[in-house]
């Protein structure tokens, strides 16, 4: 019904794309922008320090995020509190290689081979949480991305190795791979169910009730093939992960390309050969979720699945100060059945425990709203902005009740 | 061009989505003027130079009214929106193409300063704009407001009058045809019904319009008036009768669709069709107006908020 009148029209938010093309690799950076936060840097990680590929940057505390490493041959230039830069130097041929390790046959399981993830890079986070069921997300997350197809169909090999490993971290007990309808892949072992590849049914809440035809079941979990990726290929390289699989993209022009880590979004687009013009707007994520970035010298990290532009005047400019007119699209459109006009109402003015009221705990985060918004209102950024007030509310509150109790 | 030096663009920072469908406030007006086109000229062609000119000076006031107002108000200029030129020239639809010149621009004024601005402008207000002016002139000067009153020069009928006074059967006659291509007497826009018909279906195929409302009011107008007209076909006119007279398309699909004033869901909006189709047949048999259609939505908007505490739990069902 939505699509027959027109609220929702739009072909790109079909996420089968008829891609099988393998990934390019991408450019080899002349610098690169590591985020540090949180991480503690390793001995002789310091300024002007000549730093090879692959060698041990910082260690994280937590087991759930990955150590950093360096994704060139370089010299450390600047090391703030928020990153690390490196510039590229032309590699001399007795420069130190990592040596590869085999984890499928090292035989490590469980926590230890979450652990050795860890120490090669991976976010083990985003593998998953253990549950009963766990559902590989093979959607497209955004629109306009385009990795998810090749990533079926022709990395085969990293796909299997990352299904391996995974299974081997013994986080799940049964294992259902989603993916488009009309698709035709079958993998031994995996149960495949299909689902209509219409935005926004790769936000796992609505990955699940597709698969299951419940809303928010118990003991179900979702995993990205991203992520699932990154394992897959540290499992087949032997390498600390420094890459990332996006996809770049503008009007014209859209590839998936397998870049380095902290790789700068202008050293991309060039490679990309995508020319900007003044205005354009370059987005870090997709094209629903992303954010916009301010300069060509912010990179990309390990998380990062798309880089997109969005050329001045496609779309009408988005009105910080438009008040809403109460024509209910977004509410049409809500796949989580909320309010979002009132939602961000109440965000405008710091009505914040409203949004609560409002069940703002419930959004999924799609984008649908600021999509159809026809007063051109930043709705989701209103909820994002009510959603961070609120979190930063309880966490005070916590914080009181914990000197309460220790008092 | 390279992209390596940070400050070779500019580059423009927004939030996400960074998509969009394209639609804006001022492409759903001109949608709306567009599928208003046609009855505008079918009442230039059925009632001449008085209804372009009623038409043309309650846009003009309007329009200078809401300038006015949001200068006053210490806003920023929005007319370029075209929502005041919509809302006055559905009011103008509802007057009599003779009607005189202080009237148009008392209720134009009227329209736009108690029925929108007074709110707080586009959007927020809980009736009707176009009807707000129109009901404070229909209480003030009933004759004046009255099409059959007013259009003395004229060899078409006004069919609800006929029906209210010599019942059923006088008007059994009155071919539908004629109703649809607006061969009656009623107000200069209202009556031109396949027109309005037309531009009708087309915003609510574009979406611009809810069909549900507009399904649901036709819907509401067809089984009252059928279930009375079955009980009693003498005395109570047919369906189609009351479906093609007065301003009921009108009021379908552009009145009763206005966005600030009526329900967002999909259920709330149909039972506020149902009701405010309802409404208007109660009116027409039991009240003391002809037409009833534009009293029925006011009531109508009145219960869209109720209305729209009629909603679904949201995903996960808390």
């Amino acid at each position: 019904m939505k699509q027959r009148f027109q609220i929702l029209n739009d072909p790109r938010f079909h996420l089968v794309y008829g891609i099988s093309q393998r990934f390019s690799d991408g450019p080899s950076p002349s610098k690169v922008r590591l985020n540090r936060e949180g991480f503690t840097l390793a001995q002789n990680v310091k300024k002007k320090a000549v730093v090879h590929s692959g060698m041990l940057l910082a260690e994280h505390p937590s087991i759930e995020k990955g150590d950093l490493f360096s994704p060139i041959y370089g010299e450390i230039t600047e090391i703030n509190e928020r990153s690390i830069f490196i510039s590229a130097l032309p590699q001399p041929p007795d420069t130190p290689e990592v040596e590869p390790v085999d984890l499928l046959q090292e035989g490590l399981e469980g926590d230890e081979l979450v652990m050795r993830c860890k120490k090669m890079g991976l976010n083990t986070r985003s593998l998953g949480c253990r549950c009963e069921t766990l559902i590989i997300n093979g959607l497209n997350p955004d629109p306009g991305v385009t990795w998810t197809e090749p990533m079926l169909n022709s990395h085969i090999r990293t796909f299997h190795a990352a299904m391996e490993l995974h299974r081997r971290m013994g986080r799940f007990k049964n294992v259902i791979l989603a993916i488009p309808q009309g698709s035709h892949l079958s993998y031994d072992g995996v149960k495949t169910v299909h689902v209509p590849a219409e935005y926004p049914n790769s936000l796992n809440p609505l990955l699940i009730k597709n698969v299951t035809g419940e809303e928010n079941p118990e003991g179900f979990g979702c995993i990205g093939l991203h992520n699932l990726w990154s394992l897959g290929r540290v499992g087949r390289t032997g390498l600390p992960l420094t890459e990332t699989v996006i996809t770049i993209g503008s009007y014209e022009h859209s590839g998936n390309y397998i870049v380095k880590d902290g790789s700068t979004v202008g050293e991309l687009l060039d490679f990309a050969r995508i020319a900007l013009k003044d205005h354009d707007t370059v987005v870090r994520g997709g094209p629903l979720r992303g954010e916009s970035v301010d300069r060509l010298d912010r990179s990309i990290t390990k998380g990062t699945y798309g880089l997109f532009v969005v050329e001045a005047g496609t779309i009408p400019p988005m009105e910080g100060h438009s008040s809403c007119i109460n024509c209910g699209a977004c509410v049409l459109i809500c796949p989580a059945r909320l309010s979002p006009s009132n939602l961000s109402r109440y965000a405008e003015f710091a009505l914040h425990e409203r949004c609560r009221k409002e069940h703002i705990d419930i959004c999924m985060d799609c984008g649908l709203c600021g999509y159809v918004c026809i007063a051109r209102r930043p709705v989701l950024q209103y909820i994002r902005l009510a959603k961070q007030k609120l979190a930063e509310k309880d966490a005070q509150k916590q914080r009181e009740e914990i000197k309460i109790t220790s008092a | 061009m390279s992209n390596t030096s940070p400050t070779s663009v500019l580059l423009s920072v927004s939030a996400s989505p960074f998509w969009h469908c394209g639609r804006t406030v001022r492409a759903h007006r001109y949608h709306t003027l567009l599928a208003l086109l046609p009855a505008v000229l079918l009442a230039i062609w059925h009632w001449g130079l008085p209804a372009a000119r009623v038409m043309a000076l309650a846009i003009v006031t309007g329009v200078a009214v809401e300038a006015l107002c949001q200068r006053l108000m210490g806003r920023e200029l929005s007319i370029d929106d075209f929502s005041g030129v919509v809302a006055c020239l559905l009011f103008a639809f509802l007057l009599p193409a003779a009607s005189p010149w202080w009237l148009v621009m008392l209720g134009a004024t009227l329209c736009i300063t108690l029925g929108k601005m007074a709110f707080g402008g586009l959007g927020a207000n809980p009736l009707n704009t176009s009807l707000v002016g129109w009901a404070l002139l229909y209480v003030s000067w009933p004759v004046l407001m009255d099409p059959n009153a007013m259009q003395l020069t004229t060899q078409y009928i006004d069919p609800l009058v006929r029906l209210k006074y010599f019942g059923a059967e006088s008007v059994a006659s009155i071919s539908l045809t004629d109703l649809l291509l607006g061969k009656q007497i009623g107000a200069l826009g209202a009556s031109q019904t396949l027109a309005l018909l037309l531009g009708g279906i087309y915003l609510a195929t574009r979406g611009i319009i809810r069909w549900e409302i507009s399904a649901g009011f036709i819907m509401g107008v067809v089984v009252m008036a059928a279930i009375f007209h079955t009980v009693n076909p003498v005395q109570y006119a047919s369906p189609f009768f009351h479906m093609l007279t007065g301003s009921t398309i009108l009021g379908a699909f552009f009145l009763a669709t206005e966005p600030a004033s009526s329900p967002d869901r999909q259920i709330p909006m149909m039972f506020y069709g149902l009701l405010g189709g309802a409404m208007v047949i109660i009116i027409r048999i039991f009240g003391e107006y002809t037409d009833g259609v534009p009293f029925a939505i006011l009531l109508v908007n009145l219960l869209s908020p109720l209305l729209d505490s009629i909603r679904p739990k949201p995903f996960g069902g808390k």
